[in-house]
């Protein structure tokens, strides 16, 4: 009698034992191509989409970007050597996350050093900022930067720069670059957002090629993409004024209704272009993450300016004619296909030469740009050959506005 | 009905008042159950288990994580062994409270209390296969504690680690330990220790002419018995490996920081107590060793035993081994705690 | 031959307890040899030493004010209004990597604590983390000495 009711009880267990093992579900296991080490997160994680067209989950997997323990199946302990928590591209982990010679901390040559180039740009060093503050208070002789968001140093530097120490505040003894400090530091690519959903963005990399536009507050969103719409731009950019008087950050109060209204400069004039199109449509990648320099001020970095395209009344835009497949402008291309950019097709390029691949001139002479992100396709004209008197030597755009603003 | 093998491993009838669970607490006999369990359990985690730096942690994680019942296999071992060691302790305190331990049966105790120590050593050399993030700073200051023996320790530490850290040699050593040398041992000095319970007369009872109850209990019973437990056992054991999964953590790092806090496994939380109070060497080595010196000494602590008393509960002439006994587990108990 | 207790030389036995000695001496000594070689045997060493010198790369990365962990050296870089300066992270207690707090090294082990020069502050450690050098090259380059 005992050892029957022995018996059924360890049946139960062993029922118990089996009911449990095929409880959890069944593990998914993804050999990703890049590594070739079978991992088990699309065990949970099976609904998320590919990242981008750029980085197939089939063959960079999860790991590669993010860490984390492989074949564990316990999610807090998947989770918790996975590198930035869910942002492996915070700068602080950037490059074991997003690193490696044939990725994102390449030769400068292959166009591949985005990490190191992004690591020394002004949005990221906030140098800027930080030197002309403390120029201003006097606690430092000249404007040029000495002090960053974090250390950083440029082994060969154009600029006179060859490193930034870190800023800290503990070292600081003026009250307003205390005051500075704690109130105008949210804005560099390091720094956490000020709450509310019109700041709200990640950090690193994934504060611009993340777009957090109307997600829900903490959603996790799993998108890379090099469309950055404006309004990724304006989680930091148009936000409301930092005051030098009072060394506070002052947020606009006005209701945007609309894509002019969401540019901010309560004296600022802007031309159609500029509240059509998005910031990238003209800005380029240097001026956004760098050129491999320390900058002291975002007036030396930022160059673009309406001759870029436009060109002068003496000058076309700057063309170039791509010959070569491999063309750094036709990789721009595929990874944002809005135009079917081929060889042979002509673009405008810069002053220094960064190709503006989406801007072509057609085989009639004329100039059309497409936009990155609103696929729009706007022809547009040049300033040769036009009423235009502009003084070649004043490009800036406060010169163009004079004419060409629009009323608001 | 003729005996079986197991049957023959049993005397033909012992004692019944001896025999009684509220009397051994079946905690010899869960020993070796549970040493089975670990032996069977064990065997089949070496199918899977990798004993080198790169390999441990992630094989750990396939076989507690995706090899089909690996997980359950992975529990039952763990829950097993810490189970061990905990009815290890109880059936030595069982006999210092009921005065197994007199002559006859001293030599026995300190097989038993060899036992002891080699269950730990096993537990801890397991405990290391982990190689993960949770057993790094235990395996660090544990084998330092060794290199702080004065004269011998630096010698002695590269004998046990193949090198001047823990690394490769070291993991391939404790596997080579814990998988192969102490079991050896672990094995010889068990089949000795149950060898000697037969040898010195099976559960300690007072010599026949003293004993009021003279019932006794055939062996055929005696082995039906133990099956249910054994059944029983085997249940629990199943059940606790199934809702209590054994600790793991981690991949161990090249590049991890320093931790806020570790912890060392629970069975030297007292160590790591004591070691609280400073020097590495009188804290950590000799105060452990004067522990088990104190206990091996327990029966030598004279008076001795009166024969009618032994193999009842608290025996009036042995209360200063019983004070003994509880002080030490008590105070061991309260720095674990701590 | 008829042997009676008499005739028995002294001799033969101490010459047996003399033969069990030998025996037992001799047996002694294979098997202290053995224990010898047993103990050479375990101390060979499968493994290259640990390194010494650590390239740290240029000085830059180590700015006034930085308290930088080392994990393959276990040691901290400080730099500090005396220059660059560097301490081992290895407890003189029982070899636990100290965590850096707020203002001192805290050992997560058994909470020993450490001044950030190293200097002990409260035990269980004899003694005070051990200094570092480290030295700048010509070019800024900066190697860690352990
Ligand atoms: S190892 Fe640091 S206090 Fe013990």
């Amino acid at each position: 009698m005992k050892r029957t009711l022995a018996a059924l009880f360890l049946l139960l267990a062993v029922l118990t034992a089996v009911w449990a093992n095929g409880r959890p579900p069944a593990p998914i296991p993804l050999t990703p191509t890049l590594t070739g080490e079978t991992e088990y997160c699309l065990t949970c994680h099976n609904d998320l989409p590919d990242i981008s067209a750029a980085h197939p989950t089939a063959v960079f997997g999860c790991v590669r970007c993010h860490g984390g323990e492989r074949l564990a199946l316990d999610a807090d302990l998947a989770h918790s050597s996975m590198r930035g928590g869910a942002n492996p591209s915070d700068l602080a982990v950037v490059e074991p996350s997003c690193g490696g010679s044939d990725c994102h901390s390449g030769a400068v040559s292959a166009d591949r050093d985005h990490i190191q180039r992004v690591q020394t740009s002004i949005q990221a060093t906030y140098a800027g900022a930080i030197a002309a503050v403390r120029y201003a208070f006097g606690v430092q002789p000249d404007p040029a930067a000495q002090l960053g968001a974090f250390a950083v140093q440029d082994t060969e530097t154009n600029t006179g720069v060859p490193y930034l120490d870190p800023f800290n505040p503990a070292q600081e003894t003026h009250p307003s670059i205390l005051k500075f400090s704690q109130n105008c530091l949210n804005c560099h690519l390091s720094a956490d957002p000020l709450p509310g959903g019109e700041y709200d963005r990640f950090t690193g990399c994934a504060a611009c090629h993340t777009p957090t536009q109307n997600r829900a507050p903490d959603q996790l969103t799993h998108t890379l993409t090099t469309a950055i719409p404006y309004t990724q731009c304006n989680t930091c950019h148009n936000r409301g004024n930092y005051s030098l008087r009072d060394m506070a950050f002052h947020p606009r109060t006005d209701e945007a209704n609309g894509r002019l209204q969401d540019y901010y400069q309560p004296i600022g004039q802007f031309t159609q272009c500029e509240w059509t199109l998005d910031c990238i449509d003209c800005h380029t990648r240097s001026e956004a993450m760098g050129d491999g320099d320390i900058h002291s001020s975002q007036a030396d970095i930022q160059y673009v300016q309406c001759r870029t395209c436009h060109g002068t009344i003496n000058e076309p835009p700057l063309t170039k004619t791509i010959t070569d497949p491999n063309d750094i402008a036709l990789r721009l291309a595929a990874l944002n296909p809005v135009i079917d950019l081929q060889v042979g097709d002509t673009i405008l390029v810069t002053e220094q030469g960064e190709p503006m691949w989406n801007i072509r001139q057609l085989d009639d002479g004329s100039l059309q740009l497409t936009g990155k992100v609103t696929e729009l396709t706007l022809p547009f004209s040049r300033v040769m050959d036009t009423a235009c008197e502009q003084n070649p030597d004043e490009q800036e755009s406060h010169f163009c506005h004079e004419c060409h603003a629009v009323e608001h | 009905m003729s005996p079986s093998f197991f049957h023959h491993l049993h005397p033909p009838t012992i004692p019944k008042p001896q025999a009684r669970f509220s009397h051994t607490l079946g905690a010899g006999g869960l020993a070796v159950f549970l040493s089975l369990t670990l032996l069977v359990t064990g065997a089949l985690e070496m199918f899977y288990y990798v004993p080198t730096p790169d390999g441990a942690a992630e094989s750990v994680q396939m076989l507690t994580f995706l090899v089909p019942y690996g997980g359950l296999v992975r529990n039952l071992h763990f829950w097993a062994a810490q189970g061990l060691l905990i009815v290890s302790i109880i059936h030595m305190v069982r006999v210092l409270l009921t005065g197994g331990y007199a002559a006859p049966r001293r030599f026995n105790y300190w097989l038993g209390l060899g036992l002891l120590a080699l269950i730990i050593f096993l537990d801890f050399s397991g405990y290391v296969l982990r190689w993960d993030e949770g057993i790094r700073w235990a395996l660090v200051a544990g084998t330092n504690l060794i290199k702080a023996i004065p004269g011998i320790g630096p010698g002695a530490y590269r004998i046990l680690m193949g090198g001047d850290a823990p690394g490769p040699a070291a993991l391939v050593r404790f596997y080579a330990w814990h998988i192969f040398g102490l079991i050896l041992l672990f094995i010889i000095v068990g089949v000795w220790h149950i060898f000697r319970v037969r040898r010195d007369g099976g559960i300690a009872a007072p010599p026949p002419k003293l004993r009021q109850n003279r019932e006794r209990l055939p062996r055929n019973e005696l082995v039906r018995i133990e099956v249910v437990a054994m059944i029983v056992a085997t249940a629990v054991l199943i059940l606790i490996s199934t809702f209590f999964p054994a600790p793991i953590g981690p991949a161990m790092s090249e590049t991890a920081p320093p931790t806020a806090e570790a912890r060392a496994p629970w069975f030297f939380l007292w160590v790591q107590q004591l070691l609280k109070n400073g020097d590495a060497f009188f804290w950590g080595v000799l105060i452990p060793l004067a522990v088990l010196g104190l206990l091996a000494a327990l029966p030598l602590i004279r008076p001795s035993l009166a024969p009618e008393e032994i193999g009842s509960w608290l025996p009036k002439s042995g209360r200063v081994v019983q004070i003994a006994t509880l002080g030490i587990i008590l105070t061991l108990l309260i720095l674990t705690l701590l | 031959m008829n042997v009676t207790p008499s005739s028995i030389n002294p001799t033969p036995l101490s010459r047996r307890t003399f033969l069990e000695l030998a025996g037992k001496g001799l047996l002694a000594v294979s098997g202290l040899l053995g224990l010898g070689g047993l103990s050479r045997f375990f101390s060979f060493q499968t493994e290259t030493a640990v390194p010494q010198t650590f390239a740290l790369g240029p000085a830059e990365n180590y700015p006034p004010g930085s308290r930088t962990f080392i994990s393959q050296a276990q040691a901290y870089i400080l730099h500090t209004d005396e220059g660059i300066t560097a301490v081992s992270a290895i407890c003189p207690h029982l070899g636990c990597s100290v965590n850096l707090a707020d203002n001192s090294f805290d050992c997560p082990c058994h909470g020993s604590r450490f001044a950030l020069d190293g200097e002990k502050l409260q035990g269980p450690a004899n003694r005070s983390l051990r200094d570092l050098s480290v030295e700048i090259s010509a070019d800024n380059q900066l190697t860690l000495l352990t």
